[in-house]
């Protein structure tokens, strides 16, 4: 990526208070680039987003009612593809659209049918944020290829930017002691109570104890809760139970 | 119809230039599986920027296009001095009147063939009728075991700068072409070509051209 940095822009995100204000300079930038509309969002229901949802979608209303309502976040081959590479990828190459089925370019004319029909889309990826993308529709006079490749560096500074601010408005998460997050660890593994009490030298009273406590503090009825919620927090890491 | 862009008409261009950087990406990535930089879904590297000089066919701004190619100032960062130094037995020309011609790139749905040799005499003739409007006088390249004959007997000057060496499991050469008006006519004359193929708009036109 040679992107030519935009200082201002960076200094604007920084100092944002709220998502708003990161979109705001965000959408200012993308359209003096030439793109017509931009969602640089996570990959949920545009209409009902999850409180640690990054949002900052232009796209028309009747778009993200026909998403929301026919639930396009579970099909949606652009958000598959996003989650899958690193990559950026045009919606017109054959190597995205060549594997997809019939209901998904259907999707995908449909979308074009509203206007967000040429266009490419940034996988962003990062550690204990929700699956997330940045998708630019290019306006009517084009985009010269050379913007493009610069929107690559403002997506990725302004999700970071509305990221950081989305985890910082929602409520603390648990966190877990070190005994507490080994024994989910371990219990990842497939371990019962008999075999991590041998591992960590530890009577099974105690470390059944120890799960009680974790699952309290999630305040979760069942140790796949409790698993699952350490795994999505990133307080255990996938690559170290599977 | 070989369009002219350049920094000052690309922006009724855009278009153009993004198929142009798709079929890029068709054709050198995902075809030839050259290790190219990849940006925004397409292919575009280091050396593409404003000062670049595109050359792209096309019957309008708006139409599909059929080939491309891009001539790169040798007084900047270039491929052959950067990249393909060790082709030279000498150093290699540069120079406020020497460009180097890149990325020759059909469309990826060019026929082999006869269809293909076409379309690179016709870029060949655009880059001569383009060296001639901006004072250009020499155009280096680097051309590989297919292109290099072709190339070479178009029916310009075309000196090889060095022997063709073989890289990765191909041979390339590199080649250094005096433009001149006789030469253009020499190509058009082997070729068929019988009017200028290049059109370059100026910034006043509108999409209407």
């Amino acid at each position: 990526m040679q992107a030519r940095i935009n200082w201002a822009f960076a200094e604007i995100c920084d100092s944002a208070q709220t998502m708003n204000e990161v979109q705001e300079a965000f959408m200012r930038e993308i359209r003096a680039l030439g793109f017509s509309y931009s969602a640089c969002a996570s990959h949920v229901d545009p209409l009902r987003p999850p409180a640690e949802a990054v949002m900052m979608v232009d796209y028309p209303r009747a778009w993200l009612e026909r998403f929301s309502t026919k639930n396009y976040a579970r099909r949606d081959p652009v958000f598959k593809a996003a989650r899958q590479q690193t990559l950026p990828f045009q919606w017109s190459d054959r190597n995205f659209r060549g594997p997809l089925a019939a209901d998904q370019l259907r999707i995908l004319d449909e979308a074009a049918s509203l206007g967000l029909g040429d266009g490419f889309t940034i996988p962003l990826h990062a550690p204990d944020a929700l699956p997330a993308s940045c998708s630019l529709v290019f306006g009517p006079d084009g985009v010269d290829p050379l913007n493009a490749r610069n929107a690559h560096w403002y997506a990725v500074y302004a999700h970071e930017c509305a990221r950081r601010l989305r985890m910082a408005s929602i409520p603390a998460r648990p966190r877990l002691s070190p005994r507490e997050r080994q024994c989910i660890e371990l219990m990842g593994q497939g371990k019962d109570d008999g075999a991590m009490a041998i591992i960590l030298g530890l009577s099974e009273h105690t470390v059944h104890n120890i799960v009680r406590r974790a699952m309290n503090r999630y305040g979760v009825g069942s140790r796949m809760q409790a698993f699952v919620r350490a795994l999505k927090d990133g307080q255990i890491r996938l690559e170290d139970v599977a | 119809m070989i369009h002219i862009i350049t920094a000052e008409n690309r922006r009724h261009y855009h278009h153009a230039l993004m198929e142009m950087h798709r079929q890029r990406k068709e054709v050198f990535i995902d075809q030839m599986k050259w290790r190219l930089e990849e940006s925004a879904g397409i292919e575009i590297d280091a050396y593409d920027c404003p000062e670049a000089i595109y050359l792209i066919e096309a019957s309008t701004p708006r139409a599909p296009v059929t080939g491309s190619a891009r001539l790169l100032q040798t007084d900047r960062p270039h491929l052959l001095a950067d990249h393909f130094r060790f082709l030279c037995d000498d150093q290699p020309p540069t120079g406020p009147d020497v460009w180097e011609a890149t990325r020759f790139c059909p469309a990826p749905d060019t026929a082999q063939g006869q269809p293909r040799h076409d379309l690179l005499a016709r870029i060949i003739a655009g880059i001569m009728e383009t060296a001639l409007i901006f004072g250009i006088e020499r155009v280096t390249f680097v051309a590989n075991a297919a292109l290099a004959p072709l190339a070479a007997k178009a029916g310009w000057d075309a000196q090889p700068l060095g022997p063709a060496r073989r890289v990765g499991r191909d041979r390339l050469t590199a080649f250094v072409a005096s433009i001149d008006q006789q030469g253009l006519k020499r190509v058009r004359q082997r070729n068929g070509i019988k009017t200028p193929v290049t059109r370059f708009l100026g910034d006043d036109v509108t999409q209407a051209a």
